[in-house]
């Protein structure tokens, strides 16, 4: 699903909407960002393995995160992932576009209704 | 103590089962791309799967299969894209020229042999070496579709060898436009790549495999064959082929896989347009079938391109 787009750049979809708010709170490996955005989303948005290197990937080829450091642990490579000022801006526009659109809906909503 | 034991050792196991399969899984990415990061991604699978299970959940797999096409995928859109198009369009054609002379190796060595000396010379990009073989072997497949013996004094017609069953004889049900025409398509294609004196991408050698089940179908004139028993392998592949297609030019943007289904497409047409007075609603929906979504992919790409997603 695609949350939106802010005018001139690209379209986010809500998987990589909380991929980059995950990053928000300091840089994180693969199996921390998963977790994170389980948390996040409040249980909603469970990302496959697959789905997220792919989305990592091409964040990283467009400059909106960036590789932090690299460690081994138990043999294995693991690489910590962190946003770029890129990144932030992006997520920090598209998280106040949404907002713009959410309050067109709950500003017109009488007190005491389910949206106050 | 013993059934902790025991349960410590079926929970081994179960890892050791879960870890060959992801890596089953992970054969759908690029060797490149698995020799970087696929351990990394084995650490993560496990990382988050359910203590005991030795099976990876249904939704882990296919995004690791989309993952991994998309991976390749993305990998293949490098370079001038309508350059690699039309190498990838001429290769399809070749391997289906080859396909079709296949079951008349027999009666027709030299030339099964030199089709399929072009398709491996246009599968390593050798377009220079490629080029002459594929004159001789359009001049033979025109004679024989002309009812000519030439150059050699082959008997005709050339009908298939035992292992392929009772089959027509090659290019009788048709004229010789189509066949040739596929041929010198895919010659005109490749002239133009060789005349950038850029190297061609070395293509995967599997498009061989293409060949021996396309074979029994591969010469039919006509678009769509009476008997369903032949038919099935080549529709199936040109389908799965032209889906694919359709996918990677909505994930990539990149329009190449489209240029290639409108060369193959192309060369269909020209068989159409040969056999017109016998074609019915059939055959018309057969090209229907592939030129769809090859303008799908196209549109697709340009969608794609102008609508960026993240």
């Amino acid at each position: 699903m695609v949350v939106g787009m802010v005018k001139g750049s690209p379209a986010v979809s809500e998987p990589t909407y909380f991929i980059l708010a995950a990053l928000l709170d300091g840089p994180l490996h693969g199996h921390g960002i998963i977790k994170h955005v389980l948390g996040l989303s409040e249980g909603r948005v469970k990302l496959p393995v697959g789905t997220l290197y792919g989305a990592l990937d091409r964040l990283a080829a467009k400059g909106l995160i960036a590789v932090e450091r690299e460690e081994v642990v138990e043999g294995r490579p693991r690489r910590y992932f962190r946003l770029t000022d890129d990144g932030r801006a992006l997520v920090t526009a598209e998280a106040r576009r949404m907002q713009q659109a959410a309050s067109v809906v709950t500003s017109r909503v009488l007190p005491g209704s389910a949206f106050t | 103590m013993t059934s902790g034991l025991g349960t410590h050792v079926t929970a081994g196991a179960d890892v050791r089962a879960l870890e060959r399969r992801y890596r089953r899984l992970l054969l759908a990415y690029p060797p490149g791309y698995r020799a970087a990061h696929g351990e990394e991604l084995i650490g993560t699978l496990l990382e988050t799967a359910a203590p005991g299970r030795a099976t990876p959940p249904l939704a882990e797999a296919v995004a690791l299969v989309h993952g991994g096409l998309r991976a390749r995928a993305e990998r293949a859109a490098t370079g001038p894209a309508w350059a690699d198009g039309l190498h990838l369009g001429v290769t399809v054609l070749v391997v289906a020229g080859f396909a079709a002379l296949l079951p008349y190796a027999g009666s027709i060595p030299v030339w099964t042999g030199l089709a399929g000396l072009a398709t491996l010379a246009v599968l390593n990009g050798w377009a220079v070496a490629a080029l002459p073989l594929m004159v001789l072997v359009a001049a033979r497949v025109g004679a024989i579709a002309l009812g000519r013996p030439w150059p050699d004094g082959t008997l005709l017609p050339v009908f298939p060898d035992a292992p392929w069953g009772e089959g027509p004889a090659l290019y009788q049900g048709g004229g010789p436009v189509a066949p040739v025409a596929a041929w010198a398509l895919a010659f005109l294609g490749l002239a133009v790549l060789a005349a950038r004196r850029v190297p061609l991408r070395r293509r995967s050698w599997r498009w061989w495999l293409l060949a021996p089940p396309l074979a029994p179908a591969a010469q039919d004139p006509l678009l769509l064959n009476a008997d369903p028993t032949r038919t099935p392998a080549r529709l199936l592949a040109e389908v799965a082929l032209l889906l694919l297609a359709v996918w990677a030019c909505h994930v990539t943007g990149d329009p190449r896989w489209s240029l290639a289904a409108a060369v193959y497409v192309l060369a269909k047409c020209a068989e159409l347009a040969e056999n017109l007075p016998y074609a019915g609603p059939r055959e018309l929906a057969h090209l229907a079938l592939l030129a769809f979504p090859a303008a799908a992919a196209a549109v697709l790409a340009h969608r794609t391109r102008r609508h960026d997603t993240l």
